[in-house]
Order: structure tokens, then sequence, then C-alpha cells
């Protein structure tokens, strides 16, 4: 397989420092577990020493600063200044809006603290392209999870423009780092319809999957570990837009959960994790007013219901003598008279003249 | 002209009635072995180590796929015949209808014994037939969200994502198979002779 320096860089034959000006990039970490971050240090190709020293003038990462307090967050206010609608925000993590979004505090600026949302929307305002890293930038994630007592929304919500999902639990470091790189040398890259890069999450798991020959002649896995489809332990693998079966992970092409035994759990996907869960089960659990209840339990109880519905309706039906009487019916010539037919103008005729009547003897 | 009997609301006994035309019963049998066969083979994709029905996942969809077509031909065409015509004011509840629900009601629940006669669909059936109106479209973009997952993937954006639009759709499909299993029973029981009439288009009032 061909490195990203090699595809994004064919002409410099993987040698980055003769490319382009290198664009300013400054990585927020909010409501997260820091995974995206440590994913990202991960990338093998390019490296992050390289992404760091050679590809971009990486700013500002949470995670790995040498600097703290003021002169760490210095450098954020530098930016805004000397680079307006020039560099790229990456944001990682949910923003948590409640009380101000005082939840979710990233340092301090002037002796204050400066929340999370303050600074995503002021930064975002500001640069030239916002990612989202992460399925919690992306899509909330177990952050905005119910009850959400945060109120934390992911960052396209608490932003008005554009934001570039690259969704993950955690992001793939080739699919951040790539992204990133398309950015800053070729512009945006197409997007889907969760503004997904489509050259990252443009298929289905399931249709580039080892496993689907498998799940094609009905051969699954009972229990994890097994070396069958595991979509009868709830892999998530059909409604799971990524190029893990392909890319893989482990620092790159080494191996996926399928290939390890498990099922996909599907944490590229907007809903991640309320709505894949649990996680071993082929379809989610529903919210219902005051009960959370499995999607396919759902189908068993109204199964149960419509058969005694139908049971008990049939059952009466012939103890009350209906069901001979229709029988009987069926069976004897037609009789002859006239019927009136409900919601007609008959109908409506003789409830009025009835009404009248019932009146008449009232009186 | 074919002889419909109602005048205004009264009906005579014994003689043959027309019911269903010919494009109605037609659509109608094109619509039930395609529904019959994506219930069937939608609840083997839903749990395919049943080995019910089918012989592995690969039939099942197959027949999935192949059934959608037709219950999606069946909905356009329906759909366009119940406009062309105006078909819909018989189809769905009036006021008239909604007012005389308790009466219908009482008797299917056995408490009164006369039952009430309507021109064509008694207010049950019209209520179904709003379901029905709201599930099948329901069923058609969720499935087709599934489908064909990139192409249309913009199906799946008011759902919030594939995954939910796969639980839509199963729980459309149960809604759906309930009230098909409800509507079956009472064709069967309700009265042999109208029953007979989406076959031959005429029923005997008795
Ligand atoms: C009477 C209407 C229908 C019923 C009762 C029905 C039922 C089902 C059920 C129960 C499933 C399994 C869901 C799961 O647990 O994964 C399913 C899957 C599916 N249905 Fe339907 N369906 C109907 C109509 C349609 C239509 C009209 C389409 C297409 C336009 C469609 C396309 C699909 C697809 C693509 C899948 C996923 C198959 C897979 O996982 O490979 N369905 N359906
Ligand atoms: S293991 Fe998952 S992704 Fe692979 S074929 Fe089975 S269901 Fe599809």
């Amino acid at each position: 397989m061909r490195n990203l320096k090699q595809i994004c860089w064919p002409g410099a034959g993987g040698d980055l420092s003769k490319e382009k000006k290198r664009l300013p990039l400054i990585w927020l970490g909010t409501n997260t577990c820091d995974g995206d971050s440590i994913s990202f240090l991960n990338s093998a190709d390019p490296n992050f020493m390289e992404i760091v020293t050679v590809l971009f003038d990486f700013r500002y990462l949470h995670f790995v600063m040498a600097a703290q307090g003021d002169m760490s967050t210095s450098v954020l206010d530098d930016t805004l200044a000397q680079d307006p609608g020039n560099f790229i925000l990456v944001v990682e993590g949910t923003v948590p809006t409640r009380n101000n979004g005082l939840y979710c505090v990233i340092g301090t600026r002037g002796g204050k603290p400066l929340t999370a949302l303050e600074a995503v929307q002021e930064f975002g305002a500001a640069a030239r392209c916002v990612v989202a890293a992460g399925t919690c930038a992306a899509f909330g994630g177990p952050y905005a999870a119910h009850p959400n007592p945060s109120e934390s929304k992911p960052v396209s919500e608490v932003l008005d423009r554009a934001v570039i999902n690259v969704p993950g639990c955690p992001v793939h470091p080739a699919w951040i780092a790539g992204t990133l790189i398309h950015l800053a040398w070729y512009g945006e890259p197409e997007l889907d319809d969760f503004h997904r890069p489509l050259i990252f999450y443009g298929e289905t798991i399931h249709n580039m999957c080892q496993r689907r020959h498998y799940f094609d002649s009905g051969i699954f896995a009972a229990q994890p570990g097994d070396p069958w489809c595991t979509y009868r332990i709830g892999c998530k693998g059909p409604v799971t837009f990524a190029d893990c079966p392909s890319r893989q992970w482990n620092s790159e092409h080494v191996s996926w959960p399928v290939k390890a035994g498990t099922p996909c759990i599907g944490c590229v996907n907007p809903g991640f994790p309320e709505r894949d869960m649990p996680f071993f089960k082929h379809l989610p659990d529903v919210n219902l007013p005051g009960v959370t209840v499995n999607a396919n339990r759902i189908g068993a109880i109204a199964a149960t219901v419509t058969a005694l519905g139908i049971g008990g309706h049939f059952t009466a039906g012939v103890l009350k003598g209906r069901m001979s009487k229709k029988i009987r019916k069926a069976l004897h010539p037609p009789g002859t008279g006239f019927e009136l037919l409900e919601t007609t103008p008959a109908a409506e005729l003789l409830s009025r003249i009835r009404k009248a009547l019932l009146d008449k003897t009232k009186e | 002209m074919r002889f419909r009997n109602n005048l205004l609301g009264i009906r005579i006994k014994g003689v043959k009635t027309f019911r269903h035309n010919r494009p109605l019963r037609v659509m109608h049998w094109v619509l039930a072995p395609a529904a019959l066969s994506l219930m069937a083979s939608g609840l083997y994709i839903n749990k395919p180590y049943r080995n019910f029905l089918f012989k592995n996942m690969n039939d099942a969809r197959k027949t999935h796929f192949m059934a959608q077509y037709f219950f999606g031909l069946y909905f356009l065409a329906r759909g366009y015949y119940a406009i062309k015509t105006r078909g819909y004011r018989k189809l769905f509840p009036n006021s008239g209808d909604i007012a005389s629900l308790p009466k219908f009601s009482l008797y299917e629940l056995y408490l009164n014994k006369k039952q009430p006669k309507y021109p064509k669909y008694n207010p049950l059936q019209k209520l179904l037939f709003i379901f029905f109106a709201v599930l099948f479209p329901l069923q058609i973009v969720t499935g087709s969200a599934l489908y064909s997952t990139g192409r249309l993937q913009f199906l799946s954006r008011p759902f919030g994502g594939l995954g939910n639009t796969r639980t839509v759709h199963y729980l459309g499909a149960v809604g759906l198979m309930s009230l098909v299993a409800g509507h079956m029973y009472f064709a069967l029981t309700e009265s042999f002779s109208k029953l007979k009439s989406i076959f031959n288009g005429y029923f005997t009032p008795k």
C-alpha cells in the first residue's frame, strides 16, 4: 500500500519539505477523553513529528503543550490576531452549552475562565475551515448521550458555518491526518450527506468486509472469537460507513475489530453509542416515555398483542354465535329486503326523523 | 355502468353488486404477494439464524430486493390511481366515518348485535388505510436508504443515520405486520361474499 505522503505528493516523491507553505493549525480539546489526540499521535506515515514540524504550523494541541497556563493559551490569541481566516481549527470533543458553557473550561484568559463554547465559537468564526475530529465533536457521542446533563452539542450545532466531520471513537490517524493534509493542499475533500470525507467514509464496512461471504451464505459467529460473520452478535457493519476493513488499525494496516473476532460497534455513526447499544444485539434499545426497550422486544410484544387480539376476537365471535351465523349466512341463498348504509343521506335523514320523534315524545 | 346498488344509502339485498373494479383488484394482487414476501424475508434478515423459509441470507435478501420493486410499483400505481379517480375520498375517513366509529366499534366489541353497513369501507378499514398510507412510503424511504447506501444516503439524514433508519424500518415493519394480520383476519371472517369481491369484483348483500 502506498502511504499518505506518496498519495498526496506524488510529485515530491514523498519529500514533504519541498512542498508549499505550512498552514497554521489549532487543535482544541473540549469535552473529550483525548482518545482522538492519542490516535492522531499514532499516525504512521506521515508521522506526528512530520505533521507538526513539516506539514503544518501546528500552534496548539492541548494534549502535548510544553507550556501551561496563560503562556499556552496566549498562542491562541496570537493566532487570532496574526492569522485570521488563515488557520485550520480542529475541535476534539463535544461542546457543553449549559450555564453558558461552564461545564468545560479549556483554560483562562485575562484571569477569567475560557469556556469551550466561547473558544469554539470565537475561533470557529475566524478559522479558514473547521474540522470536528472524533465522533463526539462530529455528532455528539457519549457526552451528548441521554440524559445529557451538560447539554452538550456537536461542533456543527454551536457554529453557523459548515464543519467537516471526521468521526471515529477514536478517529483513525489516517482519517484525520488525511483530511487535514487534503485541506491544506487540495482544499475541501468531497463530503457525504453527513459532511464526512468520502475518501474515508464512502462505503459501508459490510460491503468491504472480509467475512462478507459468510454473511451471504448464512454462517454466523455465535460468540466473539468465532471466525465467521458477526452479524448475529450485533455487528453494525451494515449501517456503518468507514474503510476499516481495507485500511485497518494498530499503527495502520494490521487488524480491525471483525478481523479480531468482535462485531463492529459503529463508532463513527451519528447517535453512537446510544443508538448502537447494546453492542452485541442486532437492533438497538429504543427510549419510550418511561421505559427503554430493545427494538426486537417491541416486535415480540407487538406480535403477542396482535395474536391475543385476533384470538380473543375470534373466540368471542365463536362464543357469541356470530361466527356460526356468518357461516350459515354464507351457505344459504340471500334473503330479500333493503339495508340502510351508514354515513349516507338516507341514514342522515332517518336519524333526523328519529331525533324529531324523540323530541316530540319528550314534549 | 355497473350496478353499484346504492340509492342515496339504500341497498337492495340479494342482488349482485359491483364492489372492486379490475385495476384495483390487479393492484391488490400485486401488493399482497409482494408485501407477504417482504415480511417473510424481512423477518429472516432480522434473525437469519432461525433457518425458516429461506436457505440463507443471500436468498432472503434477493427475495426482499425483488419484492421491493413490486411493492414500490404498487405504491406508485395506487397513488396515481387514487389521485386520478379521486378515490382517496372513499379510502380515508371523513367526519361521518369518525362520527360512526363508536357505533361500529360497539358492534365489533360484541356490545351491539346489529351490524352497521357502509357504502364501501367501514370506519375501521378507513383508519387502517391511513396507517397504510403513512407506513408504505415510510418503508419505501427507509428501505431505499438501506438498499442504496451510497447514492441514497440523503434519505437517512432525517432519521439521524443509517442505523436509526434500520431501526425505523424494523419498527415500521412490525406495525405493518400487525395491521396486515388484523386486515387478513377481518377479510377472512367478516363476510364470505365480500371476500369473493376482491377476486371477481362482485358481492351479494345478504
Ligand atoms: C411491507 C413492507 C416491508 C417490510 C415488512 C419490510 C421488512 C423488513 C425487515 C423486518 C427488515 C430487517 C431489518 C433488520 O432487522 O435488519 C428489512 C430489511 C431491509 N429492507 Fe425491508 N421491508 C419492507 C419494505 C421494504 C422496501 C419497500 C424496501 C426497499 C425500497 C426495503 C428494503 C430493505 C433493505 C435494503 C433491508 C436491509 C437488508 C440487509 O440488511 O441487507 N424493504 N425489511
Ligand atoms: S462481520 Fe459485520 S461487516 Fe462483516 S459481513 Fe458480517 S455483518 Fe457484515
